[in-house]
């Protein structure tokens, strides 16, 4: 140890940083008062005052209950750090989240004029903000804090090591110790918030935000990938467990949607780039080459009372047929088409990659309304906005992979979705249920519930779906209603009718004579004669494994995040869940929102949730969306870089690898220096540690702080 | 062919050897026609069997499939075998002892005894994947050493199970070969060799006998293999492929046994697809000892000579 | 494994009490069959996929995910002296789709071999252990088939143990290690003497 403290100690960095401000010494000699002055462009150098003050930490080591206290010796981690140098003070509770666990921290703080705190607890995800707060109210600059993980990455995963647990959090505290020894004062930026917002995704959640938000009287972008707005539920027919169809229902907010003045709409639009940060998201829009007007676009060509209204001549004459995805490929499209009749936009869209451009629509369009453009392009629209709610919904898992069912196999393997268009008064079949094999009326009909979901195999999903069981009790409902006779088979593992009036529906629903199963499906094999269907599964509760011969199956596949949803999350900065869906900020206290400030999520997109759950969070999204613009600015953190300008080669490389545009050169006293736009700067610490010269100061992660905490680390606090 | 492209060590089993030669003489030979060379695996040993072995002391089992797997390595060339079975045993334990040390560790403790240890330098194929793939000979080489096209002859294939199930433990590089519900490589092996392959009803079923079951339960093992028989026959076909001569010993021995014991016969003549590939590469039913079949080959073979 | 009432035989058998009481559960019994069978029997939440793809359980009383739930409740005892037990014919359908990614396939195996330490094994497993000590093989050659491989161009034995009897010892030796050739005649001349 001897040793290798003295080798440490001989290193150029160390040496360095005795030399150059900011050091050590300078910031030993920081006043409680204020150092690094708001808005001063001053560099670190001029950080920190003249009055000396050794410093004075307050450690506090948090029990969480018996979270922490359960897996290490609390006692022994306190007295341990009572015998770091520097640490004035130590204190223990049982919940230092908590007022009296707070008030312990003001107090300390008055009575031993401590320079420093150190909370040994959980996540600075968790409770950073909180223990800031604290340390403000007890007087100190509430960046004077610093945080000991001791739980999420100690406790909960040395459980069963109660020495070893002990001794990492000694580590944790003498790390965290040896950082705010140095820290200092900072003051957060605050910046105007632009009074609009963005949603992505026009399906109900997206719509339902776009409403909300518009509401509240903020201009409200809504972008939606495909060529209308309503998503999934517009492909629904009926919704439980009341019943209502779904069209009814989601058809009004559609045309409250098309008519709103807050909503400027974009369909078969997509997100290009994102720049900014909260309260300024720069955002590029890509609206796709649609071939067709609308009246607006044709008035802006000076076409006077020109652009597509939707009449449906071009359709008529285009000679391109292609599967329709609305109708999950069950009706054709030409290649100009809408989804159906009741879409909002009701403006057609050209599909390129099939169109012939043989023209013939543009003779059918007419001179009058000269409303398709067989030439357009794609084009980019940029707008400004104060904060952004991802709502991209899902897809379906592609349940061919589960081969044992035979879907795209065997005719008669449906996916629910294809049930859905079937059953739908204005889907392809007019609302009659039919075998794709025959278009005979099915007598039997077997659902295969968690068909991919719970499925820890790899080939599926490991999660719930959620809302299977339940469209699948109304596709029981259904046919019940439709067909005389004909008998619904639900196989099942569990019948999970958790909301409000759910388990009633199910009550109501094995009344009317659906039959339920409990066994998954093992396989499906199909006689090539009759192409009829052989079930085969174990009735758990009767004990004896079956052959259900049916007419038509209909699998409950498993949903995914939307095949687009990566994408557009990177461009947002949003983490997602080892499944793909996108992360919230916390699962229970802050489920709509996102690790990136100004960023939310509704529906879906988040995790798989019905209706009601998704009108429920899209409404969260709305509102939470809608603080930062009514409280009109907001407050950055302050972790920005900033440069030691006379270190500074202006070399220029920093200005290159900054993944925020944050950084360029300005000519300063004959030559040339980094300058950061403290605004855009996210404190990354790319430059910082990139920077060949040591000429970038990272605000709150210091070279001299990160140096020693892993001196402390190291050198088991002997610095 | 001068010199053969590959070589393997050829591990016999029990069956095929000792009940089936043909299998033995057909592989050796069909293959040296197509590039492969099949080395004698001098003092190999059963595999041991899976289900007898598997079920009484697993770590007999492991020391016992690894023994033959160190007489490879001692080789210096990987194994080519003719049985799932012999695959479940010699495959599986190659990979677990490859990655479990604990595994490995405990088995060279027994090895030692007998001055052998496993170091985990080979690879195990079954022929039929070494027929499929092309890096080793594929279809299209199978179908170019045809010189008596199987024409006219309706063929369906027992896949059995221990050479491709279960399909998340396999690492086949065919994809094909992964799918356990529709498989249809060996079709396109059959269909190579002239014969039009039939697809049949619940293909993928077991034969019964595996598990240590046809000698516990014979009536139990029988009734499965009846099951797919029944099949078949709905089908018409005139013969039934395997490439697992435990599956061809349950079907072709087993149909005496089914007369026998239910009353009801098939007459369904069963080769392994070593035999038929002899057969259409113009081996003479004699030299494939088919007649040692307990089901007659002669309508089968009269088709297609 | 229930509680005895005392009564006479014939009733104590008719009015035996059929619950599951906690002290039938043993917990090492779930630990050793995760151990042998290398697999994740305690994941099991009983969908039934298994029996639903097992050929054995359309002919028979054998349902493997009763075996499952038995690995997942350590109950030993009516695991291992059930005669299902042995009907498994190991073809994998059910590890092939089990959707939590175990393979109750191994899982049994891990039973026979726990029921085989408490000498509970159907003769017939034994007779092939005999076999393999004695010739190397399981199933040997004969002199039918001797004189067809001649014919057929083959010699009369396999270049495998047969032919190189001199590899036996060591297989003896991999056996006798396991004892597992003194424990098979054993158990082998108590049940035919």
């Amino acid at each position: 140890m001897a040793e290798k403290k003295a080798t440490t100690k001989k290193t150029e960095t160390k040496k360095d940083t005795k030399k150059v401000a900011p050091v050590k010494d300078d910031v030993k000699k920081q006043a409680p008062a204020p150092a690094a002055k708001p808005k001063a462009a001053a560099a670190p150098a001029q950080v920190g005052s003249t009055i000396k003050q050794e410093p004075r930490i307050g450690v506090f080591v948090c029990h969480c209950g018996t979270n922490i206290a359960g897996s290490m010796d609390i006692p022994a981690v306190q007295e341990y750090a009572s015998t770091l140098p520097g640490v004035e003070y130590v204190d223990n509770y049982q919940y230092m989240c908590s007022t009296p666990g707070q008030s312990k921290i003001d107090k300390a703080i008055h009575d031993h004029k401590l320079t420093g705190i150190v909370v040994a607890a959980c996540s600075p995800r968790l409770h950073e903000p909180t223990f800031r707060t604290a340390t403000k109210e007890g007087g100190l600059n509430p960046f004077r804090f610093e945080m000991a993980n001791i739980r999420e990455q100690n406790s909960w995963v040395h459980m069963h090591d109660r020495e070893g647990s002990t001794d990492k959090a000694k580590d944790a505290v003498r790390i965290a110790v040896a950082k705010a020894k140095l820290l200092q004062d900072l003051y957060p930026k605050t910046v105007p918030v632009e009074k609009s917002a963005m949603v992505v995704g026009a399906g109900v959640a997206g719509m339902q935000a776009a409403l909300d938000l518009a509401a509240a009287g903020i201009k409200t972008y809504l972008v939606e990938a495909d060529t209308s707005i309503g998503g999934r539920m517009s492909q629904l027919d009926k919704t439980f467990p009341t019943l209502d169809c779904s069209q009814c229902i989601l058809t009004p907010k559609m045309v409250d949607v098309g008519r709103d003045q807050n909503i400027e709409l974009y369909t078969w639009s997509e997100i290009e780039a994102v720049e900014g940060y909260i309260g300024n998201f720069d955002v590029t829009i890509r609206k796709k080459a649609r071939g067709v007007l609308t009246p607006k676009e044709a008035a802006a060509r000076g076409i006077v009372g020109g652009g597509c209204n939707g009449c449906g001549d071009c359709d008529a004459v285009c000679p391109v047929v292609k599967p329709n995805d609305f109708e999950v490929g069950m009706k054709p499209r030409k290649a100009i088409y809408i989804n159906h009749p009741q879409v909002v936009p009701l403006i057609y869209t050209i599909d390129f990659n099939s169109c012939i451009k043989c023209g013939l629509c543009v003779t059918a369009c007419g001179s009058e309304k000269r409303a398709i453009d067989l030439e357009s392009k794609d084009e980019f629209i940029k707008v400004k906005v104060g904060t952004a709610i991802l709502a991209t919904g899902y897809d379906i898992f592609p349940i061919e992979k589960k081969e044992e069912w035979g879907y795209k196999k065997y005719e008669n393997v449906i996916t629910s979705l294809e049930f859905e268009r079937l059953i739908c008064a204005s889907g392809p079949t007019g609302g009659h249920l039919v075998r794709p094999s025959d278009g005979q009326t099915p007598k039997k009909v077997a659902f295969v519930l968690c068909a991919g979901s719970r499925d820890n195999t790899g080939t599926g999903k490991p999660y719930c779906s959620r809302f299977c069981c339940m469209y699948s009790l109304k596709h029981a409902h259904q046919i019940i209603e439709k067909i005389p006779g004909c008998v619904p088979y639900l196989f099942y593992m569990d019948i999970r009718s958790f909301g409000k009036m759910y388990e009633e529906f199910y009550y109501r629903i094995q009344d009317e004579g659906a039959k339920f199963i409990r066994g998954r499906v093992a396989n499906i094999l199909e006689d090539p004669k009759t192409k009829n269907l052989h079930v085969h599964a174990d009735d758990t509760l009767l004990d004896r494994p079956i052959d259900l011969d049916v007419d038509l199956v209909v699998l409950a596949a498993a949903i995914q995040p939307k095949a687009d949803t990566n994408r557009t999350r990177k461009l947002f900065g949003v983490s997602c869940s080892m499944d793909g869906w996108l992360l919230e900020a916390h699962p229970k206290l802050n489920p709509c929102g996102t690790t990136t400030a100004g960023v939310f999520l509704a529906g879906v997109c988040q995790a798989p949730k019905d209706i009601p759950d998704t009108v429920a969070s899209a409404e969260g999204a709305a509102s939470a969306a809608s603080i930062p613009i009514h409280k009109g600015e907001v407050e950055l953190e302050p972790y920005f870089a900033s440069c030691i300008e006379e270190r500074c080669a202006g070399c220029g490389m920093c200005v290159n690898l900054c993944p925020y545009s944050a950084l360029s050169l300005v000519e300063k006293e004959g030559r040339k220096v980094m300058q950061v736009t403290e605004a855009k700067c996210k404190g990354c610490g790319t430059c910082g540690g990139f920077c060949p010269g040591g000429a970038i100061w990272m605000n709150h992660f210091t070279t001299p702080q990160i140096v020693a905490q892993i001196d402390a680390f190291l050198l088991g606090g002997e610095q | 062919m001068s010199e053969s492209k590959h070589k393997f060590a050829f591990y016999l089993g029990c069956i095929a050897p000792n009940r089936y030669p043909g299998v033995e003489s057909a592989s050796i030979k069909a293959m040296k026609k197509l590039g492969v060379e099949l080395v004698p695996l001098k003092g190999a040993s059963c595999c041991p069997a899976p289900g007898a072995f598997g079920s009484i002391d697993l770590n007999v089992f492991y020391a016992m499939a690894a023994r033959n797997i160190v007489l490879a390595e001692q080789m210096k060339m990987d194994i080519a075998l003719v049985c799932n079975g012999c695959y479940k045993s010699i495959w599986e334990v190659n990979h677990k002892l490859k990655h479990n040390k604990d595994l490995r560790d405990n088995v060279n403790e027994v090895l030692k005894e007998v001055d052998m240890e496993y170091k985990g330098t080979i690879n195990v194929y079954h022929t039929a994947e070494l027929l499929y793939n092309d890096k080793f000979i594929g279809v299209d080489k199978v179908r170019d050493s045809v010189t008596n096209p199987l024409t006219g002859a309706r063929i369906a294939v027992h896949y059995g199970c221990h050479l491709v199930k279960p399909h998340k433990d396999r690492e086949f590089e065919q994809e094909a070969m992964l799918n356990t519900e529709h498989p249809t490589w060996m079709e396109e092996l059959v269909a190579a060799l002239g014969a039009t392959p039939v697809e049949y009803r619940n293909k993928m079923q077991c034969c019964g006998a595996g598990g240590g079951v046809r000698g516990y339960d014979i009536v139990h093992a029988l009734d499965i293999a009846n099951e797919k028989l029944i099949n078949l026959k709905e089908v018409q076909v005139d013969a039934l492929t395997d490439i697992c001569p435990f599956c061809q010993l349950q079907f072709d021995r087993g149909q005496i046994e089914i007369k026998e014991k239910f009353g009801v016969s098939y007459d369904l003549p069963v080769l392994h697809f070593a035999e038929l590939l002899g057969l259409a590469q113009g081996m003479s039913p004699q030299d494939l000892g088919l007649d040692l079949h307990g089901i007659s080959c002669e309508p089968f073979l009269q088709k297609v000579l | 494994m229930a509680r005895s009432k005392g009564y006479p035989e014939a009733l104590e058998k008719k009015l035996h009490d059929q619950r599951y009481f906690a002290d039938e559960s043993n917990p090492a019994f779930t630990k050793d069959v995760k151990t042998i069978s290398r697999t994740i029997p305690q994941m099991c939440y009983q969908c039934g996929t298994c029996t639903g793809s097992c050929p054995s359980a359309p002919r028979s009383t054998y349902r493997i995910r009763k075996f499952m739930r038995r690995a997942v409740l350590g109950l030993e005892n009516e695991s291992l002296t059930d005669p299902d037990l042995w009907l498994c014919t190991t073809c994998y359908s059910c590890s092939d789709r089990c959707p939590r990614d175990i393979l109750p396939t191994d899982t049994i195996m891990a039973m026979r071999n726990l029921a085989f330490k408490k000498d509970i094994v159907p003769v017939n497993f034994l007779k092939t252990v005999q076999a393999i000590y004695s010739s190397g093989h399981g199933v040997p050659n004969n002199d039918v088939n001797r004189a067809a491989r001649e014919k057929i161009g083959l010699t009369r034995d396999p270049p495998t143990t047969h032919m190189y009897p001199e590899y036996i010892p060591a297989i003896r030796k991999i056996l006798d290690h396991y004892k597992l050739k003194a424990n098979a005649d054993r158990i082998v001349k108590e049940r035919e003497g």
